[in-house]
């Protein structure tokens, strides 16, 4: 006869001085940890903001199983406000040639004429873009809209090689900005995240001198940047 | 109508929790209603560590715009405690009346007791019937109080006042949670926060003085005048003994808002630079320079900054500026909602960076927090100067503590930790370089 053998244990979570157990499952991802604790306090106010910490003042990564984390029954862990999800990221270090093949892809993909979109990715966790993605997506001088089963296929695939989306860059066909859309629709909604307008169907310069640069900030709103280096470091 | 000017971070704070309906009168009135007694004889109130409980349990209830009644004897100072003036203790308490915040008054108890709780020091008889009664007690380097009615409170004997400013600020925080219980929450779940601890209790650390008695913290500057660098040199005017070269670095002036937490000022200092009010009010402890401007390299700020720096100010970029251009010791205090966060980084270990790595928009909206919260954060990351200075820094596994005050009888309310250092440091401090 084979028994299954339930291996759910608890954590420990202290929040605002008050510590309540949670259950936990070795496969489940720390964000469902997470957002676990944060139902188990009530918390409402800026909940995006909190993140775990273990005892040694290590963040326990979000996009790790409990089990990959190392969390351990019984384990104390400290929920507390995390800046890193304020708004305000790190520079993103891009490999040498991220630039030169997103603009190169943009332009053959919208040959002066369409938008187009490609996605910078790297190791989750990591401040690091190095390699870009082309989705599959409809086009025109308008806009364009990505096809649902490229999208799930390429987060499946992300997600097993532990990688993540770091940018978002697209063009436009004249001017650079963020329209309503783009303000509304970013690929990833996660504060600090970076989104990039390129002028011209990217028919100019393979640089971004000329584009628009945001990041989104933790209430919604996109920040424009005064220029890429606020934001931007070729590795 | 009251004002809520002088309350409204205290207010901005509340409103984690409290019901939305509430408006901001209604929530400064359940702390303006409140009427504390506090309790002293004259053989506890003997003692500095005594008095300096007495006098910070006064300034931070009245910071909260309670009313504070005082049922103590006239008692000589053993020590100047700003920025409350006179020679003897009750004289000095009563006229700061009204001047910690408007509307916030300080006097001598009436017969009877109409107080919502009381505050006894050591072994002070009390006795007010069904009233919550708190006993306090100090040893040099911990605090405590205690429900009336467990064990017995020794006599206060101590001069080291470290430990009376513990117990001052554990007791204020229990005069808090009472006024919250007052008001709706808006969910039950938070009621826990807000409960009264029966006993409860903190320790700095025991550390042995130096058998003359003189404490040199060398040259330090001071970068904000803001509620933790207010409330980090009330503490260290509080120490005989202690010798300082200091400048403070704040181009901004004093304003109502800030009355609520700033340890240092007065109602009349309102619109008066915060570095002048610092100053002036430190000026018989310390030879103090007023610096009124902010340290920003990045903007052509040339100040080479002293050995020694406690960064008390909220912008995250501000932290990084001091810990780059820092030749020596950093200690670092800041509050976040109802926890207090305080480190300190020496040449070499993981920095301000690596503990902060990054930017906190919210900082810069109206930041919410309460005299007693600030105060932590100011008195920890004094003592942590003072250790510093004494040789006797922390070691690597308390360089940070993450402390909540609201239930600190609670296991785990304050969580000591080390600082990793971080890859991505934005000091790119040497700690961090080593990181493979």
């Amino acid at each position: 006869m084979v028994v299954a053998v339930e291996k759910k244990f608890l954590v420990d979570v202290t929040y605002n001085g008050v510590t309540k157990p949670i259950e936990v499952r070795p496969e489940e991802r720390v964000t469902a940890l997470l957002a676990q604790a944060i139902a188990s306090f009530g918390i409402t106010q800026n909940p995006h903001l909190l993140s775990l910490y273990r005892e040694d003042g290590t963040v326990v990564p979000e996009n790790e199983s409990v089990e990959q984390a190392g969390l351990k029954p019984n384990q104390l862990l400290l929920l507390r406000p995390n800046a890193v999800k304020g708004g305000e990221g790190n520079l993103l270090r891009l490999g040498s040639n991220i630039v030169t093949t997103s603009v190169d892809v943009l332009r053959s993909c919208g040959r002066g004429a369409c938008e187009c979109v490609v996605y910078w990715t790297g190791p989750v966790g990591e401040d690091v873009a190095d390699a870009v993605d082309h989705p599959a997506h409809l086009r025109s001088a308008f806009g364009y809209e990505i096809d649902s089963n490229w999208l799930t296929q390429f987060w499946k695939r992300l997600a097993a090689a532990r990688r993540g989306v770091k940018a978002q860059v697209h063009t436009h066909p004249a001017e650079a900005f963020h329209s309503a859309t783009d303000d509304r629709w970013p690929i990833v909604s996660q504060a600090g995240f970076l989104s990039i307008v390129i002028p011209d169907f990217a028919e100019g310069e393979s640089t971004l001198e000329r584009a628009w640069i945001g990041r989104l900030q933790s209430n919604g709103t996109w920040q424009e940047l005064a220029s890429a280096a606020e934001a931007l470091v070729v590795a | 109508m009251i004002g809520t000017d002088a309350l409204n971070r205290m207010i901005l704070l509340c409103r984690d929790c409290v019901a939305s309906e509430l408006s901001d009168e209604q929530i400064a009135q359940a702390f303006h209603q409140m009427r504390v007694l506090c309790v002293a004889d004259r053989t506890n109130l003997s003692c500095h560590s005594a008095q300096t409980a007495l006098v910070t349990l006064v300034s931070l209830l009245s910071r909260m715009g309670m009313q504070v009644e005082l049922r103590i004897p006239e008692v000589a100072m053993r020590r100047a405690q700003p920025p409350f003036n006179g020679s003897e203790i009750r004289t000095a308490l009563i006229s700061a009346s009204k001047r910690l915040v408007p509307h916030a008054t300080i006097a001598s108890a009436a017969e009877g007791n109409a107080a919502d709780i009381v505050f006894s020091l050591g072994s002070s008889e009390v006795d007010c019937g069904t009233v919550p009664v708190w006993r306090m007690s100090g040893a040099d380097w911990s605090g405590s109080i205690h429900s009336a009615g467990g064990e017995r409170t020794p006599m206060w004997t101590t001069e080291w006042p470290i430990g009376g400013m513990v117990s001052a600020v554990l007791a204020a925080n229990e005069a808090f949670k009472f006024a919250m219980r007052r008001l709706p929450l808006r969910q039950t779940s938070d009621e826990i926060f807000f409960e009264p601890a029966t006993a409860c209790s903190w320790d700095f650390g025991a550390l042995s003085l130096p058998a003359n008695g003189s404490i040199d913290l060398g040259r330090v500057d001071f970068i904000s005048g803001g509620a933790i660098t207010q409330a980090a040199l009330y503490v260290l005017t509080r120490l005989a003994g202690a010798k300082m070269q200091g400048r403070v670095l704040d181009d901004d002036r004093t304003a109502l808002s800030n009355l609520n937490r700033n340890m240092l000022s007065m109602v009349e200092d309102v619109d008066v630079s915060k570095v002048d009010v610092i100053v002036s009010r430190c000026s018989a402890h310390f030879p103090l320079e007023p610096v009124p401007q902010r340290f920003e390299p990045s903007r052509g700020t040339t100040i080479q900054l002293a050995p020694r720096v406690i960064v008390g100010v909220d912008d995250i970029p501000s932290r990084w500026a001091v810990q780059r251009e820092a030749p020596g010791w950093v200690g670092v205090g800041g509050t976040s909602h109802f926890s207090i966060s305080s480190s300190s980084h020496a040449m070499g270990g993981p920095c301000s960076g690596c503990l902060h790595p990054l930017d906190d928009p919210d900082q810069r909206n109206p930041i919410p927090t309460v005299a007693f919260v600030s105060f932590w954060a100011g008195l920890s990351t004094a003592v942590r100067l003072i250790r510093e200075a004494l040789g006797s820094a922390y070691p690597g596994e308390r360089q940070h503590l993450w402390l909540t005050p609201l239930r600190l009888d609670q296991r785990h309310a304050a969580i000591w930790s080390p600082v990793p250092p971080l890859r991505n440091c934005p000091v790119r401090c040497a700690a961090s370089r080593s990181v493979a």
